[in-house]
């Protein structure tokens, strides 16, 4: 008998003999996690992750040098197995240093892969870079211009010396992407039959309808006005975002197969009735939050009062508005920022923001507070209007009358409200005066029908939408964006249609939603604080790219954008400015992966805080981490020329390596084994900078272009760009051996300098043309030359790098079309 | 190959001549190693110091160009010492007197002479080489690129029949092919000479069954080999070319000859994925998919038909190289009608009996070696185990000619050339790698001590090698890799284009040039 029967978990196996019970496993399709295992070269330092249960033994056996025996009773899944993996894997945490995300994807709201998409700017893949960013966040072009960008608040470069420009890169790459008429083919799921109706044609209504069609669903978006766009449009003028900028973003999600009916208000022209009347399979509300809350003190009602959203959507809507050449802005927030900015576009000579605090203490993101003053906007600030009176027989027409404020005693948390300083009134001479005090989602409650008047609302007039479920009270009626969070930034609004739409899909669908992308995250220090400043002992200091701006006081005249752009120079040059915090082996880690597994809680096992040993850039082609290595001697037995040492000088208590070494030997070939071996991010291929983050990637079978031995490999695909390529083991004729060429040499797939275009010789030079003409202008000469000198005058080159069929092809042009022998190859050459 | 890649686990012997696998196939070359690991003998037969000769049981330095006189020796201490395979060389070999004939005068001394080897390395490589065992000959481009290639290539398989080692696991002839798909466009007919499956122009029953296939009347005399077309564009007999994925511009040897047949001819068309010199002289250029934007098969070096799946998109308005022939030819008014690769694949199984049994859907998981006679026919690992293809395997003996270029007084040093590990060709594809340009930046003419002190070149002096043809500038470095009066460089560097120096003097069947050895003039510069 050449075979033995086991029982692996119940089930009946049948084996060769002689295997392992970690390569019976394999065989048989059950998993038993390995960090240590090469096949045929066990270690002589375990990571005892493959530990089992056989009956009969007290202690657990290593899968991967305990032979499968004939009616052996294997156990590979225990509470006792679980605990000693967590314990081998808490001590590996303890030293394992280095970030798995890095802070800017962690801090940005919408979870965006920002590192791989600077990484993909970095090389010139500028496409790619805007299909990462559309994985997560279909408005690239106006979160691009107006994102308040946490990400930078985070960004680790603020240690050496600024942060990256991210969100400058992402506008970049949307605008290059539109300069050069690229079509991203963004891939949609097949038709699920179901349908949506959207309410709101704004940010998070536009999110949501991408993400759902993208999921196949079938889409209307109800838009109230006639212009599709919502805060977009109406909450930030041309010279935030210019109109074709707008337009296009708009279209290119539209392209995916959107309906859209405008100028229809809900309540008036349908109801959630008459939605769930036409067999809509739910709803989703993003109606935003448009409602001004009102300026309430005397006077207000003049016809020279504005509140602000009204306010900026008569301006936005080309309405002409006398504003005088005074004016006041009421109030602090983001909203308010725009307005007097907008004012100083109309011809307003003087606008003065007035707000009851500090400037610190303004809602407004401090860099628009920043831009607004630039561009002249005053500020009287530590005051609050009292009342508003016509003004007669003054220059002005309006008359403000405001108090100072002081702060107040604390309260009992400490904090100090600002309070009147009696007798302090001045007054403010204006013309006219716009309120921003902040926007609801609806004055009291919607109107319009009973399921419209039963919507939940919050104190803060918004509508309550379960923050698990995104549901509304009403079942299959869902509510996102500023409608339900109150006015945020468009990147939030953006992060909460996403979410709905994972919500909603589940509901239509009847399924589980998927769950969240997992926290475990290895860092090298949450806050600025903790991180070690030796991180960056080889970092030079660069300073950030500067974005070329209009100056002030020529753009405050006029509704043009203010901020021009990156040229692909600066662009390159920023991203090259990225640190690369995040691993770049974050897709294929197999730490990460057992850990999470086996339910690792690192924050309380420990993790290493400091580098000690800092990043090795001398190979030619790879990055050696040893901050990052477990010492599972992977790489040292994966290499099948013996050219690579991994050496410790001693080990510590719990067995790990002291005084680390891994050193390539003079003969490594730079083949790239030890790097696809790796099991966490201790090896690294220096052109993979893209870290791989849950975004699809297709591998694709295929054969080396290179020499006559035709090793079979994988080329790891995202969208449309080719990751990195590696090998699969039990493949002939290489069984996952590669070369250098093989496992590298691929960059020419999607260089810059490919042929993209037929070319024609015109006046002596070399020019672009149509394959039409390049094809008829071919024949053409081929038929003259056939029809004056014989087929035989024509000889053709056949190519032994093209493939079989288009050989096949070549010749048989030649003998056919041409009428020749006259064909051959460099097979001796 | 008759046997195959993996077919090395089981060989006893390697017999390596003219081949470095180590640079040219570096998958196959660590096979090797780990069989030499393993225990098995390996015989490298170099006038380089490649890594495997450092690795070898025994290294014998040739002097270049001398092998169809080393192969011959060995024959002959074979049949003198009686060390050959009588049972095979009767059952299955034909013309044995004639091999026996010609035999007679390679003695031991005599060869020793020409070839610069002891006797004792021949006597010691014969006996190894005939003793019983499974024992591989492997050979690459040092053996075939020079104008007696086609005679070593014979003399070789002579002795792998003299000695039985043909049709058996672990032993075989074994030519480790070039390019990714040199076997496949040989196979697919892009010859001057043969149709597809090597159907020469005089089959006429075959031209009929084309003819029948592809609907046209098709020209049955032979045609014009690559390499002697620039002369004959030079002469007004050829007047349009169309190049498809080479560069003859740098890759030709002589290329100062092929530049100036490519600004003479009247028209010419280049398809490619870049812009190579050779694209930059033409009129029109067409641009291509590559490997990872289209699908099709490839067939490696042992015979494995294997699949190419499309990856990514090609940029810009680039097309399949096999849907740019349907479209040009639907131009000229022959409609080819293939809506796939696949497609094409199916008329090509249909003409081809290698290719018969295979079917895309056979390939997903693992490629298959030709033949494969029907379809559920597993492929063929080790060729002519029962019969030779044309019957009897045919003894073919050849005299020993001597290089076309031999040293004198001006041209004092012998030139060859090789590949370097990191780059591929003209590096049009690997030079894109940035990491791979770092592992090999530039050039070097590696050259032997013993010259180097004669000539009072020291590391990193920049030389000019001038052949007969033309000179290049390069750095030089000293190394005993270099065989003694003879200076290597690795041809894949486009900054120094050796090919300015190379041999266009043809072998009289195959019309393969003698890239691998001129004789050069060297000063510093």
């Amino acid at each position: 008998m050449n075979t033995v029967t086991l029982n692996i978990n119940g089930c009946e196996v049948v084996a060769e003999k002689d295997l392992t019970i970690l390569e019976v496993a394999r065989r048989s399709d059950v998993t038993i996690p390995t960090l240590c295992h090469v096949e045929g070269k066990p270690s002589d330092t375990p990571c005892q992750m493959c530990v089992v249960e056989v009956e009969g033994r007290d202690e657990l056996m290593r899968s991967c040098v305990t032979l499968a025996k004939e009616g052996m009773v294997v156990n590979t899944v225990s509470d006792r197995i679980t605990a000693h993996r967590q314990e081998r894997l808490g001590i590996l945490a303890e030293t394992h240093f280095g970030d798995c995300k890095a802070p800017c994807n962690l801090t940005c709201p919408g979870q965006i892969n920002v590192q791989g998409y600077i990484a993909h700017v970095a090389k010139g893949q500028y496409e790619e870079a805007l299909r990462l960013v559309m994985e997560r966040n279909p408005m690239p072009f106006s979160v691009g211009r107006v994102c308040p960008r946490f990400c930078e608040t985070r960004c680790r470069r603020l240690l050496v010396d600024e942060p990256v420009s991210i969100n400058h890169l992402k506008r970049f790459v949307a605008d290059w992407c539109m300069t050069h008429e690229i079509e991203l083919k963004i891939p949609k799921d097949k038709p699920t039959g179901k349908r949506v109706a959207v309410i709101g044609g704004g940010p998070a209504g536009l999110t949501a309808a991408y993400f759902l069609t993208r999921r196949g669903h079938d889409v209307t978006i109800y838009e109230a006005a006639p212009k599709l766009g919502g805060a977009l449009r109406y909450g930030f003028l041309e010279y935030r975002i210019p109109r074709d900028v707008l337009d296009y973003e708009i279209n290119a999600i539209l392209r995916l197969g959107i309906s859209v009916k405008l100028s229809q208000k809900w309540g008036v022209d349908f109801t959630i009735q008459s939605l769930k009347d036409q067999g809509y399979d739910a709803i989703f509300i993003a109606s935003g939050a448009g409602v001004d809350i009102p300026l309430n003190i005397k006077g207000c009602v003049n016809p020279h009062v504005y509140s602000g959203m009204n306010y900026l959507k008569k301006v936005a809507e080309g309405k002409k508005l006398d504003m005088g050449k005074r004016s006041a802005v009421l109030g602090g927030n983001n909203i308010a920022m725009e307005i007097a900015r907008t004012l100083l576009r109309q011809g307003v000579e003087e606008v003065t923001v007035v707000y009851p605090q500090a400037r610190v203490e303004m809602p407004a993101h401090q860099r628009n507070i920043r831009e607004a003053g630039k561009e002249g906007t005053q500020f009287l600030l530590m005051a609050s209007p009292v009342e508003i009176c016509d003004a007669e027989n003054e220059p002005t027409r309006l008359k403000l009358e405001v108090v100072r404020m002081k702060l107040g005693k604390p309260d009992d948390k400490g904090k100090r409200s600002p309070e009147p300083i009696p007798g302090s009134t001045t007054i403010l001479q204006v013309d006219s005066i716009v309120s921003s005090l902040g926007q609801l989602a609806v004055s009291e409650h919607f109107e319009g029908g009973e399921l419209e008047e039963s919507i939940a609302l919050s104190p803060r007039n918004m509508i309550v939408a379960n923050p698990r479920s995104s549901q509304t009270n009403i079942d299959g009626v869902f509510a996102g964006g500023d409608a339900a969070t109150g006015p945020k930034s468009v990147i939030q609004a953006v992060v909460s249609a996403r979410r709905a739409v994972t919500n909603m899909h589940a509901y239509i669908m009847g399924v589980e939603k998927e769950p969240a992308d997992n926290r475990f995250n290895f860092t090298r220090g949450k806050g600025f604080d903790d991180v070690s400043l030796k991180n960056f002992d080889d970092v030079k200091v660069t300073l950030r790219e500067k974005m070329p701006t209009r100056p002030p006081e020529i753009c405050r005249q006029d509704f043009d954008e203010v901020k021009l752009g990156f040229t692909e120079k600066m662009a390159i040059r920023e991203a090259e400015r990225c640190l690369s915090c995040g691993c770049t082996a974050f897709e294929r880690c197999d730490l990460k992966k057992l850990s999470i597994d086996n339910k690792v809680n690192i924050n309380k096992t420990g993790m290493g805080t400091t580098p000690i040993y800092g990043k090795d850039y001398s190979h030619p082609a790879f990055i050696v981490d040893r901050d990052k290595c477990v010492f599972c001697k992977r790489c040292e037995r994966a290499c099948e020329y013996d050219a690579l040492t991994i050496t410790a000088d001693s080990l510590d208590e719990k067995g790990r390596p002291l005084g680390l070494g891994i050193n390539f030997k003079e003969n490594c070939v730079s083949c790239g084994a030890c790097v696809d071996n790796c099991s966490t991010g201790a090896l690294n291929k220096k052109a993979q900078i893209i870290p791989i983050q849950g975004e699809e990637i297709k591998d694709v079978r295929t054969t080396c272009p290179y020499c006559g031995a035709g090793c079979q490999m994988l080329l790891r695909v995202k969208g449309d760009t080719i990751i990195e390529v590696t090998s699969e083991k039990h493949l002939a004729p290489n069984y996952g051996a590669l070369c250098v060429k093989g496992r590298l040499g691929h960059e020419f797939i999607q260089h810059k300098d490919r042929l993209r275009k037929p070319l024609i010789r015109k006046n002596g030079m070399l020019v672009e043309t149509t394959w039409d003409e390049a094809l008829e202008y071919t024949a053409k000469k081929f038929f003259d030359i056939k029809a004056m000198h014989g087929p035989d005058s024509i000889a053709g080159f056949s190519c032994a790098r093209a493939t079989n069929e288009e050989n096949y092809l070549m010749q048989k042009f030649m003998r056919t079309s041409i009428g020749t022998n006259n064909i051959d190859h460099c097979a001796r050459l | 190959m008759t046997n195959s890649i993996m077919d090395s686990r089981n060989t006893d012997l390697f017999l390596m001549i003219g081949s470095n696998p180590d640079t040219g196939h570096p998958t196959i070359g660590m096979r090797i190693h780990q069989a030499v690991k393993r225990g098995a003998k390996l015989i490298v037969v170099d006038p380089r110091k490649t890594r495997l000769a450092e690795n070898a049981d025994h290294w014998l330095r040739i002097i270049p160009g001398t092998d169809v006189a080393f192969l011959n020796g060995l024959m002959h201490i074979i049949l003198e010492e009686d060390l050959w395979d009588k049972k095979f060389v009767e059952e299955r070999t034909e013309d044995f007197d004639e091999l026996v004939q010609v035999m007679k005068k390679y003695t031991p001394d005599y060869v020793s002479e020409i070839t610069g080897l002891s006797t004792e390395q021949l006597f010691t490589v014969a006996r190894m080489y005939a003793a019983q065992g499974r024992h591989a000959i492997y050979h690459g481009m040092g053996i075939t690129h020079y104008v007696t290639g086609t005679d070593r290539v014979k003399s070789i398989a002579n002795l792998a029949m003299l000695c039985g080692k043909v049709g058996v696991e672990g032993g075989g002839c074994n030519p480790l092919r070039g390019q990714n798909n040199v076997q496949g466009a040989c196979d697919m007919g892009a010859l001057f000479n043969n149709l597809p499956g090597y159907t020469a122009l005089d089959n006429v029953d075959l031209f009929d069954r084309y003819e029948e296939v592809w609907q046209v009347k098709l020209p049955r005399t032979p045609g014009k080999p690559a390499t002697e077309v620039w002369d004959n564009v030079l002469t007004g007999d050829i007047r349009g070319l169309y190049i498809f994925g080479e560069d003859p511009a740098v890759a030709d040897p002589n290329i100062a000859h092929v530049q100036k047949a490519l600004e003479k001819v009247d028209f010419l068309v280049v398809q490619d994925i870049f812009l190579t010199d050779t694209a930059k002289a033409a009129d029109i250029v067409l641009p291509a998919a590559c490997f990872a934007e289209k699908d099709g098969t490839f067939t490696n070096t042992e015979r494995r038909v294997q699949r190419v799946r499309k990856a990514v998109n090609p940029p810009g308005q680039a097309r399949p190289d096999w849907q740019i022939f349907c479209d040009l030819s639907h131009k000229m008014g022959y409609n080819m009608g293939y809506k796939s690769a696949e497609d094409v694949f199916e008329e090509i199984r249909s003409l081809l009996p290698q290719y018969k049994g295979i079917r895309y859907e056979r390939l997903e998981e693992v490629g298959l070696q030709w033949p494969v006679p029907d379809e559920d026919h597993p492929g063929t690992p080790v060729l002519h185990t029962e019969s030779f293809t044309r019957g009897k395997g045919l003894f073919i003996p050849e005299d020993y000619i001597p290089p076309v270029e031999q040293i004198d007084e001006e041209y004092p040093m012998y030139f060859t050339t090789g590949r370097d590990l990191a780059r591929y060709n003209f590096s049009s594809m690997t030079g894109k790698t940035a990491e791979l340009n770092a592992i090999s930046p530039e050039a070097k003419a590696q050259i032997n001590p013993a010259d180097a002190e004669r000539m009072h070149i020291y590391e990193g002096d920049w030389i000019r090698m001038t052949s007969r043809r033309g000179s290049v500038e390069m750095v030089a470095t000293i190394t005993d890799r270099s065989q003694e009066g003879t200076i290597f460089t690795t041809y894949n560097h486009i900054e120094a284009l050796v090919n300015f120096l190379t041999l266009d003097a043809l072998d009289r069947l195959s019309r393969t040039p003698e890239y691998k050895l001129c004789t050069i003039k060297v000063e510093k510069v």
